[in-house]
């Protein structure tokens, strides 16, 4: 059977992997790619880049290079993309192991300062008072101390924190994500949107690095 | 020349009287204003609609605040006092439970958490510990309450 014209390639790139040091990156790491089988491994083992220390550790790779990479591959190939025309590549080393001194360190830290905190909130609104008047409106009569107001009080703090942040240790109450989650997930976004954007303005001013 | 007198003395009494509504009702409407955009910035209301999934009763959470705001108010003024002893304990616990609830929320719905925590994690490398961090900063505000109403006073 004769080869017929190359096939369209269709892509979707990934929007950020991780990359070991010294591998290079390639064009089926960074994408999803849709085309005739024929060309598929070819396409996937494809080089687009070698990283070298002065790259830094995030590595901007563009629609435009991959294009003319492909094109030197095979010249009559069409290619279409979907989503984002750039992915963000991250060298990383052998992942530093998490260290428990510095765990417990900052775990003892924010007990103490989280305790402090509610205290000195306690005292900046006067809460004592307060607390002495609810109970002499629910009682009727004034106490000096209203402990049992106070205990329940403080479960409830443990309690409020806990709903508002979805879960207790793991354990989730249901299956939507937590603030903390989305807060994290809002962070990494606006992080991959800030270098983006400041990759193409280097683009723009020196050409491309890459070259 | 009296009766000219008496009306201009009643007169600054009736404007009196409505310099001091006029005042107060502007001084309720900036401080309810203020309380109700300080509940609306920290999404307590929104936290509690999805987590209890009714987004279409939030009318009634808004009754309730309102409603509450009211009440205790007038009671704190005017000494509105239940003196039933049976129910004192009951009460005494279950609002007190409920203040605490709505104080955690408030401290965790604050930017100082739901900001640094995550980017703290993330800078120091411990991003896998972050809810046992989570757990020392509950259970951080559990005991300073408690030590500041039981030992400290």
């Amino acid at each position: 059977m004769e080869l017929r014209s190359p096939p369209t390639l269709y892509l979707r790139l990934r929007r950020r992997v991780s990359l070991q040091r010294g591998k290079p990156i390639t064009l089926g790491h960074i994408a999803e790619l849709l085309i005739d089988p024929l060309w598929y491994d070819r396409l996937t083992a494809l080089v687009l880049y070698q990283p070298r220390k002065e790259d830094g550790n995030i590595i901007m790779i563009d629609m435009m290079r991959i294009v003319s990479v492909v094109h030197q591959m095979e010249p009559a190939m069409r290619i279409e993309y979907f989503g984002e025309p750039h992915a963000l590549v991250d060298i990383v080393t052998n992942a530093k192991k998490p260290s428990v001194l510095l765990f417990i360190l900052v775990w003892l830290l924010l007990f103490f300062g989280s305790g402090l905190a509610i205290m000195n909130f306690h005292a900046d609104v006067s809460m004592l008072e307060v607390q002495q008047r609810i109970v002499e409106l629910i009682s009727g009569q004034k106490t000096e101390r209203p402990i049992l107001f106070q205990i329940a009080y403080s479960i409830g703090i443990g309690f409020g924190m806990v709903v508002f942040f979805n879960h207790v240790f793991k354990k989730k109450f249901n299956e939507e994500p937590t603030p903390l989650e989305l807060e994290i997930f809002l962070y990494q976004q606006n992080l991959n949107h800030f270098v983006v954007t400041e990759e193409y303005d280097r683009l723009q001013k020196q050409g491309d690095p890459l070259d | 020349m009296t009766g000219f007198r008496n009306k201009v003395i009643r007169l600054i009494e009736a404007l009196v009287i409505f310099i001091n509504i006029f005042i107060g009702l502007a001084g309720g409407i900036a401080v309810g204003g203020g309380l109700v955009a300080l509940f609306i910035v920290l999404d307590i209301i929104p936290r509690l609609a999805q987590l209890t999934r009714s987004y279409d009763k939030v009318h009634w959470f808004e009754g309730a605040m309102v409603c509450g705001s009211l009440y205790w108010t007038v009671a704190d003024f005017w000494d509105f006092k239940f003196g039933i002893t049976w129910l004192t304990p009951i009460l005494s616990g279950s609002i007190g439970l409920l203040h605490g609830l709505f104080i955690g929320l408030l401290a965790a719905a604050l930017t100082e958490v739901l900001n640094v925590l995550p980017i703290l994690a993330k800078r120091l490398g411990i991003v896998h510990y972050m809810f046992g961090l989570l757990m020392a900063m509950v259970l951080g505000k559990v005991t300073g309450s408690l030590f500041d109403w039981l030992i400290y006073h």
